[in-house]
């Protein structure tokens, strides 16, 4: 089975194919062009929807060639249908619209937030793990159960993604500005002392980001230090929380932070505590791609047909832990 | 010295102290963690688990008695609770000793502590009677936005590890909590606990 999954949430348009064989799923292609804002700028959801429309036709005919096949090999569409920019999700939407009408290939609305942790399991092949989900996007701790993925801890006010692009803005830099301050911080290793909350399987991380900002005139290096160092360590100390309540013995980091090699470090120094293997999705399906769209319908379609035309969605608050997985 | 439980952020032995059974609970040093920061959080919660465990005794909730802390090691001997803890019985017992850990719960609000860790793992039951341990995160505040948050917590916890009996372990809970802290404060604290939803990650539709 050949699929063609579509990525528009944020700042990527990407187009990827995937062919499907019993479990076994295999990429063909996957083409991304990645809308950058000016330095010191956060996405601006018009200008990146513009980027999208700009680039869909190019990325998606690029994506064909290199698999090798057309669009009437086609078995299925999938799409991105949330959470996101509503701006950029249509685009997306459209051209799977477009396609699905016009060739008349089943069509499928597919979480962003799953797609990550389906392609993740695929690439790592971990079967059974504690999930924690770390972009732009989300910040949270997920195990299966009962047909549906929980969230057993999770930011309460902003995400990993956003506390690292917005202190980066605010020292220059441009989103997604994770390597930058990751190169920054290994220049120094003196360490400030900021504040460092969890509760309980949670964390809350605006404080840091406003003290953070705070000690920036002493010296940026150390500020990033001692930023990766305070929040990677309030991750750390969620999952660890989350792994001896869950009991699980496999831990699996996927999204666009999952690419930070200092949080990995010490997130495999957590496992080994908890005799619990280490999976990281590949640095480059880590962030958001077409496979993990593509994926995730390969895997729906098993179960489900294609939904009508009239009830191809976007919505920009999708939450994961909504979606009734039945594959 | 045997080893019972590798929690999150201590070990936890059981051990002989001047003849009887007693429990060890240790801090480790965290390799992964930034040494300055690894040693206050270890100190700091050390000293805010043993004294809460004792203060909270002072208005009746159950919990081990502090036999000896060392902060140099980051460790606490206290009393065995030999029960087991209510995240391992079965569902319907779950259900029932929910309004009980509510009213635990409403009682140290009430006299301003915030646990600050409320998983089933933490409630252990024996002889009947529901024990409170784990306070390495507990706070002295008064502030309902800080008594929400624990409640969200165990609702989290009630929604993900026990989803099949989410619905009336939470009512059961409410109920015992409400008919501590009384209306006035429980409709207060509960529409700050949908506060805090709201401001999680794409928590309403836009």
């Amino acid at each position: 089975m050949i699929g063609l999954g579509i990525e528009s949430t944020a700042h990527t348009f990407s187009c990827a194919i995937l062919e499907k064989k019993g479990k076994q799923g295999k990429i063909l292609s996957d083409v991304r062009k990645i809308y950058r804002p000016p330095e010191g700028e956060g996405i601006h959801p018009r200008e990146a929807s513009r980027h999208h429309v700009e680039n869909s036709a190019i990325v998606l005919s690029e994506c064909l060639q290199e698999a090798g096949v057309t669009i009437k090999d086609l078995d299925i569409v999938s799409y991105a249908a949330g959470p996101g920019l509503g701006p950029c999700l249509r685009v997306g939407a459209v051209v799977a619209r477009s396609l699905a009408s016009y060739y008349n290939i089943p069509i499928y609305p597919v979480n962003h937030a799953i797609g990550h942790i389906e392609l993740g399991k695929l690439l790592t092949g971990a079967k059974n793990p504690l999930v924690l989900l770390v972009s732009g996007g989300h910040t949270m701790l997920l195990a299966f159960l009962n047909k549906q993925w929980r969230v057993f801890g999770e930011t309460l006010d902003i995400t990993l993604g956003q506390l690292l692009d917005q202190f980066g803005r605010s020292i220059g830099f441009a989103s997604p500005c994770g390597k930058n301050i990751e190169d920054l911080a290994s220049s120094s290793s003196n360490y400030v002392l900021l504040p460092y909350s969890v509760k309980g399987n949670d964390v809350s991380f605006s404080g840091l980001l406003s003290a953070t900002k705070s000690i920036v005139p002493k010296s940026k290096a150390d500020a990033c230090f001692s930023l990766q160092e305070t929040a990677f360590a309030m991750i750390s100390e969620a999952v660890e929380r989350a792994l001896s309540f869950t009991r699980k013995k496999e831990l699996l980091i996927v999204g666009g932070v999952a690419a930070n090699r200092r949080l990995s470090e010490m997130l495999q120094d957590v496992c080994k505590r908890h005799g619990c293997k280490f999976f990281v999705a590949p640095q480059k399906y880590a962030g958001d791609c077409g496979s993990q769209i593509c994926w995730t319908g390969l895997l729906e379609s098993q179960v489900k047909n294609g939904v009508l035309l009239e009830d191809t969605f976007v919505t920009q608050s999708w939450r994961l832990d909504s979606v009734k997985v039945d594959y | 010295m045997k080893l019972l439980k590798k929690g999150a952020e201590a070990d936890i032995y059981l051990t002989k102290w001047n003849d009887s059974r007693v429990i060890l609970k240790i801090r480790k040093a965290k390799k992964y963690r930034n040494p300055i920061l690894d040693e206050k959080i270890r100190k700091q919660r050390t000293i805010r688990e043993s004294q809460t465990i004792s203060e909270v005794k002072s208005f009746g909730i159950p919990t081990p008695l502090v036999y000896y802390v060392d902060l140099k090691k980051s460790s606490i001997i206290m009393q065995e609770i030999p029960g087991s803890p209510v995240h391992d019985l079965p569902d319907s017992k779950i259900i029932k000793v929910s309004k009980e850990i509510g009213k635990l719960v409403g009682v140290m609000h009430k006299n301003g502590i915030m646990h600050g860790d409320l998983t089933t793992s933490n409630f252990i039951l024996y002889k009947n009677k529901v024990y409170v341990i784990d306070f390495g995160l507990s706070q002295k505040t008064i502030k309902s936005e800080d008594h929400a948050v624990d409640l969200r917590l165990i609702k989290e916890i009630l929604n993900s590890a026990h989803a099949k009996i989410m619905e009336s372990a939470w009512k059961n809970f409410l109920s015992g909590y409400k008919s501590v802290v009384g209306s006035t404060n429980y409709a207060k604290i509960i529409h700050l606990v949908s506060v805090i939803e709201s401001r999680g990650r794409y928590a309403t539709v836009v």
